[in-house]
């Protein structure tokens, strides 16, 4: 095993302080204390979980997964890890693994211990059954004793931090049973209250006093309601019945006419993705002066106050401010200005412009700006047609690469390498095109074993290099809002996504 | 009358089979989108694959649909695509609460409907005048309208009734009460707009009726009339009606359970249409046209027992 370089342990480690989040708080750390006990913690999920399979959990909104489970690691909004079963760890000089001290006594709800075989099974299980197996193709876990565990890949990893802290630990007879999707089995801060749950409606958990941070979850039992309405989320919200979910611009003014607090979680770029640079399905997407002209039609100013009500602010970039790839200061190079556009459009020869199919789904809150859009592109003879997609297969025709041109309020997740891999690189599954390109794939593979100045550097010149060539057309900054009662506190952010709390950081 | 009532459920048996397979048959042919949706963004070609042979989905549609048939005739509906959760065991703890709100409403609409109906014919004047704008308006203004203003008014505004959530009967009456009092009134209206104006129409029709107007010539009263002759000849229409109001609250109940965060049927259907989730539609669709075909039974055989003719059939 290659030579470990950092090693840490829990909350007191060189190397692994407390991480701003979004808002510049501090993270949620692993062992801060509670301020006291408390009820009951009612949250609403605008979908519904698939069942209790550790392979299948959502990161958004994935409360219930966060309840019942606990993970070798936890990363933080930064995806740095911190301590969760791991009490310590090494990290292997060339980022290739990393080899975890599980603390001793914990026991799943079933009262099996929590050892180095159950995150073997677990991870072993990601790796062969998951959707996510591909990540961990090349992984070998060793478990030299009980409470030990290495995990090891073929390579140095860039989302390293990501893989290992997505698994969750399970028992090995689960697993063994193939009843993985029936009920869960975790050592979690929480423990599902079947009696009181109804899938699909609200799921129940009581709290597990025996978990190993129980002192930083202060609340006695937690409610996850589904409530797909938005206009019923605001009622139960505005009534009492419940604590905290998230809103919409739109139903701000509401909730806090009625007393109720709300965070806005600025981690969305609505933006144009550009998908086609080589032009392989529009010719004229693959002249970069095209993608240029298509940032330039855009009002940014106007579309922050107009359409999103003011909760928005104008970006040229993607990356989420205060993450590595982020470029403080980065000047806007396609200011709004409709006659130069059209000036760029008739030097690559597109002075009569082009037809786009725009895929549409609904529930995405893009009525307003899709208009917008539509309406700016046709000053530069771009032509938009709305394809409306719904059904199971919405989302896998919106990432099939059929449409060279998709509107998307895509996330700015803190981890901004991750970022990198999701829309940049020929694998990410938001490159659309998934088109390779030499600039960006050599420094993301350079990343893999670069120390953090070095990351942070290569990063930067991504996406220096992005902007330079209009790979998005980004409009705002924005986000939804997250409405909450005076009851709750929510003092830290430790969702890499940015798109709402964790359940560890409510208080 | 057993001749007829035997062509009736073999007949209903034909409609069941037709209308399961059409739904089935709508749904099928995307199981690799299936696949995808339930593997997530994440998935590869070769998980989504194992994936669509896992669920079955690569079988011939026939063979699929007779694989669903043959478990539905055993009492297995299977399970979710997603959740993995038996059918048979999401729609236990579903039709409940669906039944819960719709059973006393339909209850509350056939007694309304009734007094609103047989007072606007036999009163008529301002009256019926009265009755019948009330029905326009109720029958306009969509359900899922009325249940918003509900919730504004009496859950957010005054605070008598939550605005979501279910508590079931058996956990707390007065608490079940409250919960389903919003989403009953909110289909009560339409169903008693349409049902009131029905009624209205069948007893006028019957008050004009010749043997009517004798009974009133022999002096008998109007009490007894109504009551006794009107009202059981005016039956076999309001009984369609009351029939054909059970749809309309079954199809009611998919937008209230959205709007008051019931966890019934509706909801179910409706979150599992939306992702293609195959097992959890058949199911729903199975428990309602079940339904509507029992209440379209029993009509009939309850017209026939209170009308000699339709016995003579």
């Amino acid at each position: 095993m290659a030579a470990a370089l950092v090693a840490c342990s829990g909350g007191t480690e060189a190397g692994n302080a407390p991480s701003p989040d979004a808002t510049g708080d501090p993270g949620a750390g692993a062992t801060a204390d509670t301020g006291g006990s408390k009820g009951v913690l009612r949250l609403a999920m605008n979908q519904d979980i698939q069942g209790w399979d550790i392979g299948n959990q959502p990161g958004y909104m994935g409360w219930p997964a966060e309840a019942v489970w606990d993970t070798l690691f936890k990363c933080d909004a930064f995806n740095e890890l911190e301590p969760d079963i791991a009490e310590s760890w090494e990290i292997n000089e060339d980022r290739s693994g990393v080899t975890a001290h599980i603390r001793e006594g914990m026991e799943f709800s079933d009262g099996t211990p929590v050892d180095s075989a159950a995150v073997e099974a677990s991870f072993t299980y990601i790796k062969e059954t998951s959707s996510r197996a591909a990540d961990y193709a090349s992984l070998v876990i060793e478990t030299p004793d009980a409470y030990t565990v290495s995990l090891t890949w073929d390579e140095p990893q860039v989302t390293l931090e990501d893989k290992v802290c997505a698994p969750k630990i399970t028992t090995p007879a689960l697993i063994e049973s193939g009843n993985t999707n029936d009920e869960p089995i975790g050592s979690g801060p929480y423990v599902l209250d079947a009696a009181k749950t109804t899938r699909g409606s609200v799921y129940a958990f009581a709290k597990n006093e025996n978990h190993w941070n129980a002192d930083h979850y202060p609340y006695e039992e937690l409610l996850v309601s589904v409530i797909e309405s938005e206009t019923a989320t605001v009622s139960a919200l505005k009534t009492g019945q419940l604590d905290g979910a998230r809103v919409t611009a739109p139903s701000v003014a509401e909730v806090e006419a009625s007393g109720l607090n709300t965070k806005q979680y600025r981690a969305q770029v609505p933006r144009l993705i550009l998908s086609d640079r080589t032009g392989e399905k529009i010719p004229a997407l693959g002249d970069v002066r095209v993608r240029q002209a298509i940032n330039m039609v855009f009002d940014k100013e106007t579309v922050a106050q107009a359409l999103y009500l003011g909760h928005a602010e104008p970006t040229a970039q993607v990356f989420r401010p205060g993450s590595r790839a982020h470029i403080e200061g980065l000047e806007d190079p396609y200011p709004f200005d409709v006659e130069k556009a059209r000036e760029l459009m008739a030097e690559a020869g597109y002075a009569d412009g082009f037809s786009i199919e725009l895929p549409t789904m609904t529930g995405q809150n893009h009525e307003t700006v899709l208009p917008y859009i539509t309406q700016q592109l046709a000053e530069i003879n771009i032509t938009v047609e709305q394809v409306p997609l719904s059904g199971a297969n919405a989302i896998g025709d919106l990432l099939s690469g059929t449409y060279p041109v998709v509107f998307w309020e895509l996330g700015n997740i803190g981890d901004s390498a991750m970022q990198i891999y999701i829309e940049a690189t020929p694998d990410g599954w938001w490159n659309l095109q998934h088109q390779p390109n030499e600039y960006v794939d050599s420094r993301f593979e350079q990343m893999a074993s670069a120390d953090e100045a070095t990351s942070e550097k290569l990063q930067q010149e991504i996406n220096q290099y992005i902007v330079d060539e209009a790979w998005f057309a980004p409009l705002v900054y924005a986000g939804g809002f997250w409405a909450f009662t005076d009851d709750v506190q929510i003092p830290t952010d430790s969702f890499v996504e940015g798109l709402h709390p964790a359940l560890r950081d409510f208080k | 009358m057993t001749r007829h009532l035997l062509f009736n459920l073999g007949r209903s048996v034909l409609v069941l089979f037709v209308v399961t397979f059409i739904v089935f048959a709508l749904m099928y042919g995307d199981g690799y989108g299936i696949a995808y949706s339930v593997l997530g963004l994440t998935a590869t070609p070769e998980a989504v694959e194992a994936k669509v042979v896992a669920l079955g989905l690569d079988r011939p549609l026939l063979t699929q649909f007779g694989d669903w048939l043959g478990g539905a005739f055993t009492g297995d509906l299977g399970r979710s695509f997603y959740t993995g959760q038996s059918v048979s065991e999401a729609l236990s703890t579903r039709v409940p609460v669906t039944l819960s709100v719709v059973i006393p409403t339909l209850v509350l609409t056939a007694v309304i409907s009734v007094l609103l109906g047989v007072t606007a014919a036999v009163r008529g004047g301002v009256v019926d005048r009265v009755v019948q704008v009330i029905s326009v308006g109720g029958t306009a203004v969509p359900s899922f309208i009325v249940a918003i203003a509900l919730v504004f008014t009496f859950a957010i505004r005054w605070r008598f009734f939550p605005a979501t959530g279910y508590t079931k009967l058996s956990d707390s009456p007065t608490a079940w009460l409250a919960s389903v009092a919003l989403p009953m009134v909110a289909l009560l209206i339409g169903a008693v707009a349409s049902a009131a104006q029905q009624f209205r129409t069948a007893v006028l029709d019957t008050i004009g009726r010749d043997y009517v107007r004798t009974l009133r010539a022999r002096g008998v009263r109007e009490s007894n009339i109504i009551f006794g002759h009107v009202l059981r000849n005016a039956a076999a229409p309001g009984l369609t009606v009351i029939s054909l109001t059970v749809f309309g609250l079954l199809g009611g109940a998919v937008f209230i359970e959205q709007v008051f965060v019931l966890p019934g049927m509706g909801q179910l259907a409706n979150m599992s249409a939306q992702i293609s989730d195959v097992p959890m539609v058949m199911g729903t669709v199975l428990v309602m046209v079940l339904i509507v075909l029992v209440v379209n039974f029993t009509t009939d055989l309850a017209i026939n027992l209170l009308n000699p003719k339709a016995r003579t059939r």
